[in-house]
């Protein structure tokens, strides 16, 4: 309870914060519009050439499409920043007020800052969801919604995790900016079907990067096509990483000894 | 002139060497390229797709690969910043115009990224016998005119946006819809001929296509004779525009530049 209050208080700072900044915000805005343009484009053009890629249809396929945008809507606006923050507070060693605060630590360096502006990506994937399931002809059963929902929050969690990992690096290493720009890079893929890529690399997009579980598997879900199996994968993908996280953090500022001291 | 870019150049490879990590992730944000020739390699695997053969998407991605990263330009995030923070002044009162510093800058960059690239690539055309060029001395001196001239569009397309930021603060959002229009408009996304006719069209006229995927299509022997002719003069007269604009831009901006913060 006390949490929620702190995150509402959190998500209102942000919110003010973005807003004295008018200009800023309609051009960023404008920018998040764009990119979802090339997204769209880019899975079109694919489909002026050929009617279906690993398997799926193209209003299929801008399901993906749309839940890639989405996500990475979500990455831009609560981890991104404040894993940038994470990083800076560990080089500046800043980060001592924020271990001497009453609350745990992971949830207010995680979930301190936010761009709110990248809320147009959220938007405007889910319009595209919807879009692609009503030309389809196709409204989702109960079954299938919950489904999706169970799988979208675990593609949340797993999402999540890594960066957090990736942020928790930088106790170590100075560069983790840069591991930043791979994992989106990597992302990228997730814009397409899984079924997409050929062998080593589909397993590896499905196990050891888990692409496949951030898009491909939650609209297999949403579309009622999900294999039976992939369900409980998920949860405890999910969990596992959420969990490992934690711990990676925990041990992270057990051990560290502050910038500069 | 000469001796002065040679110890510019020599500078700023000594920057970039220290560091080296940087650079493999600059190669590694070609991944996108990567990815749509998987996606493209996915779908010609039925047969050819309008003309293209598995061969020669690798063929065209790994040339794109190639030149995208001797044209990547990144100057107004980095004069933007220097605007911003005041430290464009003491580049002013120098002997020498700041423009000349940030092409050498550019330049080591991109012989510090050759080195990585060009053996990762020369592994997969050997790895790939399909994958085939047409190299004559003819098309390897056209494709190096194209790659220069495609590497002076993007870099004063860039400029001409850096220095925006002497008027106004949004000026790296709009380098980043200049980067958004080039991942569809260039040829990353697809091989232009993968377009509508209407678009192909457009694209021959506009500078997009001459950033990348006109270079491309040159060594992939997809286009010669007056059409090889025609892209040239057109990717010229847009190098001498955009040279027209900056010099205008530049003095304009100068005029009103008020070194914030210092």
């Amino acid at each position: 309870m006390r949490y929620l209050r702190l995150l509402g208080i959190f998500m209102r700072a942000g919110i003010l914060v973005e807003l004295e900044y008018r200009a800023n915000f309609a051009v960023r805005v404008l920018l998040s519009l764009s990119w979802t343009a090339v997204t769209l484009i880019g899975t079109t053009v694919l489909f002026t050439q050929t009617g279906d890629i690993g398997g799926w249809t193209y209003y299929e396929a801008l399901v993906i499409a749309g839940l890639f945008t989405a996500m990475g809507g979500i990455i831009q606006a609560l981890l991104q920043p404040n894993v940038q923050k994470i990083i800076e507070m560990v080089r500046l060693g800043t980060l001592d007020f924020l271990l001497t605060k009453p609350v745990n630590s992971q949830f207010m360096a995680s979930l301190r800052h936010s761009q709110i502006y990248s809320v147009t990506d959220v938007l405007s994937g889910a319009a595209i969801v919807v879009f692609s399931l009503s030309r389809l002809g196709y409204a989702p059963d109960t079954g299938s919604l919950a489904a999706f929902i169970v799988m979208f929050v675990m593609a949340l969690l797993i999402v999540y995790s890594i960066w957090i990992a990736m942020a928790t690096l930088s106790f170590w290493f100075v560069q983790v900016g840069n591991l930043t720009e791979l994992f989106s890079a990597v992302y990228d893929t997730a814009r397409f079907p899984v079924s997409t890529f050929q062998g080593l690399l589909r397993v590896f997009l499905t196990l050891v990067a888990p692409i496949a579980f951030i898009t491909t598997f939650p609209a297999q879900a949403i579309l009622g096509k999900l294999d039976g199996g992939i369900l409980p994968l998920a949860v405890g993908m999910g969990v596992t990483t959420f969990v490992a996280s934690a711990w990676f953090w925990r041990y992270a500022v057990r051990t560290y000894s502050s910038a500069s001291s | 002139m000469i001796r002065k870019y040679a110890a510019l150049i020599r500078m700023s490879w000594s920057i970039s060497m220290a560091y080296r990590a940087e650079q493999v992730v600059w190669v590694l944000t070609s991944l996108l390229s990567v990815i749509m020739m998987l996606v493209w390699l996915s779908i010609s695997r039925g047969g050819p797709v309008n003309g293209f053969t598995s061969g020669d998407f690798v063929a065209y991605y790994m040339v794109g690969l190639v030149v995208r990263q001797l044209t990547g330009v990144w100057t107004s995030y980095e004069m933007g910043n220097e605007i911003r923070e005041g430290t464009l002044s003491p580049q002013l009162l120098r002997p020498i115009h700041p423009v000349h510093r940030h092409v050498a800058a550019n330049l080591a960059e991109k012989a510090m990224r050759m080195t990585l690239l060009v053996p990762l690539v020369s592994l997969v055309f050997i790895l790939t016998p399909d994958a085939r060029l047409v190299l004559t001395p003819w098309s390897i001196g056209a494709f190096a005119l194209s790659v220069a001239g495609a590497w002076a569009i993007s870099f004063l397309a860039d400029y001409a946006i850096a220095i925006l930021a002497f008027w106004t603060t949004q000026a790296a959002a709009l380098a980043q819809v200049l980067y958004s229009l080039r991942i569809v408009f260039t040829g990353i996304i697809a091989p232009l001929q993968m377009f509508p006719a209407a678009m192909q069209a457009a694209l021959n006229w506009l500078p997009f296509r001459y950033m990348l995927a006109f270079s491309s299509e040159i060594l992939l022997g997809q286009t010669g004779g007056d059409r090889l002719w025609f892209g040239l003069l057109v990717q010229w007269a847009w190098v001498a525009f955009f040279f027209v604009a900056v010099r205008i831009l530049w003095r304009l901006g100068a005029r009103s530049y008020s070194a914030v913060g210092a």
